[in-house]
């Protein structure tokens, strides 16, 4: 197998790129090439929207506030040869409408993709109503679903084509924001995570806006973390049976992190695993605890009470290296 | 293909598929009767004459019309008219509440002229509003045919399409209301939320016709004029749960009950050829 990497061009022109504007800008590029793509609203806008709107009227629609009637009109689209995404705020376009999910897009296994934004706590003072830590795990209790998690606008991109491909049932819960490219591999984004440093003692599991902090965090450490392995979970559902010899065995302490509930979230799944696999490897779950929260703050001050900011981060993993 | 019966004819297939039904339902010693039968001729009318314009040998034919029913568990009178169409054999028919049988208590894509899962109430006018919606973008003549049950109107989900397909003209859809007053407990009556009906769906922008949901001559008028209408149209189909057989009709009882002993006899000879409906 030969790997290439992107060039540091390219690398900087996706840094620079907002996430959402990478994944729905390779949206905008597949529905020009394949008009049977078909996307859809509950009244959620982006930036990068609009031109899709704008150049192609006929394949957008705006269907107002109602997620059941989204996921309905998508299905029966999908029935009718189109291949549909329907967007809104993650946790509506989950929760409001599990069942229309559960029985009008898995069970028929048809090809549309729940696109939510508002991964973790980006909304920030919206309140438990808006925030996405328990999208993932309500969405992984369908079993046809695939769940995708992106955490850069390289990942964002790459997702958006693998979903057109899969033409399967599929969640994609994308962030706002700009973020740093993890990785300089070109990747097609088919196995399902990235290892960004190989695997150690010490392996963070990590998935989405998280990713992108733990990164920071092991650089800032230095030497202090050289051997700290970091894999970025981009794909939650399925998960490839190669990351047990690939991510568990070959690491004696595994610490899984991301902005959701730990209850459900990648600490279940990779608990799961762990648990079934012949390693002795320690597991260290980090996330938003099991609880609504019912409070106000910034997207920092919600990391903090849940100890997943930058400074308890860094403390963790020093603990963890001892 | 099919062809243009008489309104006798129509009457004839329908009390055949009801005592299809039963059989199957004693057979099984499970079934939904009463719901089955409440809204048999509006099925009968849809597939024998020359609504629906299904090709049984061609069932997923891209141009068909396609037909949804919301209220799956009246799934018996849709397997026997298959079995009629020659959709589906004998064998797999008497395979309904077996288990690990070809037919269950719902239906499901498997089953050949199936359109979608059923067994959640409340989502299936969203889908043939979606299917309608696919239709207009394609510049394509098929319409999706909806039928609902009355109770299953009380689901949000069935007034977020209304509201919809209301706002988007979709001409493509056809809903079909069993109004048979009949909930699995309890009796809905005109009360507030049934009153006016039509009108309400009027104001949403949609057609709305009343009609007898027995009279083979109101169904199939209401029908053509559905086809017609460059509005969503909602036929509001008044109905007899257990229309058919004597002792079932308009008893909450025949929901999912299953005759037996003198009953049965009666409910037999009552859905014997050549008897008056």
């Amino acid at each position: 197998m030969t790997t290439s990497t992107i060039t540091s061009e390219r690398q900087n022109e996706l840094a620079a790129m907002d996430m959402r504007d990478a994944f729905f800008d390779e949206i905008y590029r597949i529905a020009r090439a394949d008009s049977s793509v078909v996307f859809l609203t509950d009244d959620m806008d982006a930036f990068s929207l609009r031109r899709f709107k704008k150049d192609m009227p006929d394949q957008f629609l705006n269907i107002g506030v109602a997620e059941q009637n989204l996921v309905n009109l998508s299905a029966g689209l999908a029935m009718s040869g189109k291949r549909v995404f329907a967007y809104g705020i993650a946790p509506f376009v989950t929760m409001r409408c599990f069942e229309q999910i559960k029985v009008n897009i898995c069970s028929m296994r048809l090809p549309v993709t729940i696109v939510g934004v508002g991964a973790g706590f980006s909304f920030e003072f919206d309140g438990p109503t808006h925030h996405g830590i328990h999208d993932v795990p309500i969405m992984r209790a369908i079993p046809e679903m695939n769940i995708y998690n992106p955490s850069d606008a390289a990942s964002a991109e790459g997702i958006a084509k693998r979903v057109h491909v899969a033409g399967e049932p599929a969640y994609v819960r994308i962030d706002k924001g700009t973020f740093p490219v993890l990785s300089d591999t070109e990747d097609d984004f088919s196995s399902g995570y990235r290892i960004i440093n190989p695997p150690g003692d010490v392996t963070v599991v990590a998935t989405g806006y998280m990713s992108s902090r733990v990164t920071a965090v092991i650089e800032s450490l230095g030497s202090d973390a050289s051997g700290i392995g970091l894999v970025d979970l981009y794909r939650l559902k399925p998960v490839d049976a190669s990351f047990e010899s690939d991510v568990i065995t070959p690491s004696k302490t595994v610490i899984t992190l991301e902005e959701s509930s730990i209850s459900g979230g990648i600490g279940t799944i990779v608990a799961e695993m762990v648990a079934e696999s012949d390693s002795h490897t320690k597991l260290v779950r980090l996330g938003a605890e099991d609880r609504q929260f019912i409070q106000y703050g910034t997207r920092e001050w919600f990391h903090s009470i849940n100890g997943i900011d930058d400074e308890s981060l860094a403390s963790t993993l020093r603990q963890a290296l001892q | 293909m099919t062809s243009q019966l008489s309104i006798s004819d129509l009457e004839d297939k329908a009390r055949w598929v009801r005592l299809q039904s039963l059989e199957a339902t004693v057979r099984a010693g499970k079934g939904h009767l009463g719901g089955t039968y409440s809204c048999t001729d509006l099925l009968v009318a849809l597939y024998y004459a020359d609504i629906l314009g299904l090709d049984p040998a061609s069932p997923d034919d891209p141009g068909r019309d396609r037909f949804l029913i919301g209220k799956g568990h009246a799934c018996l009178a849709l397997y026997s008219i298959f079995k009629d169409k020659g959709m589906i054999s004998q064998e797999i028919f008497e395979e309904f509440g077996t288990s690990g049988g070809a037919l269950g208590g719902q239906l499901d894509t498997s089953t050949p002229g199936v359109e979608y899962n059923t067994g959640s109430l409340g989502h299936v006018l969203g889908i043939g509003a979606g299917i309608a919606l696919a239709a207009r973008m394609d510049r394509a003549a098929f319409k999706a045919f909806v039928v609902m049950g009355d109770a299953e109107c009380y689901e949000g989900s069935i007034w977020e399409a209304i509201v919809f397909a209301g706002d988007q003209q979709l001409s493509g859809l056809v809903g079909i209301i069993d109004r048979n007053r009949l909930s699995v407990t309890d009796v809905l009556e005109d009360d507030t939320f049934f009153n006016e009906f039509p009108n309400k769906v009027r104001s949403f922008g949609w057609d709305c016709i009343e009609i007898n949901g027995h009279d083979f001559g109101e169904i199939l008028a209401a029908f053509e004029s559905a086809k017609q209408s460059d509005k969503p149209v909602m036929i509001l189909a008044n109905t007899i749960k257990g229309k058919g057989v004597s002792f079932m009709e308009g008893g909450v009882k025949w929901h999912h009950s299953v005759p037996n002993g003198e009953e049965l006899d009666l409910a037999r000879i009552e859905l014997s050829p050549g008897t008056a409906g």
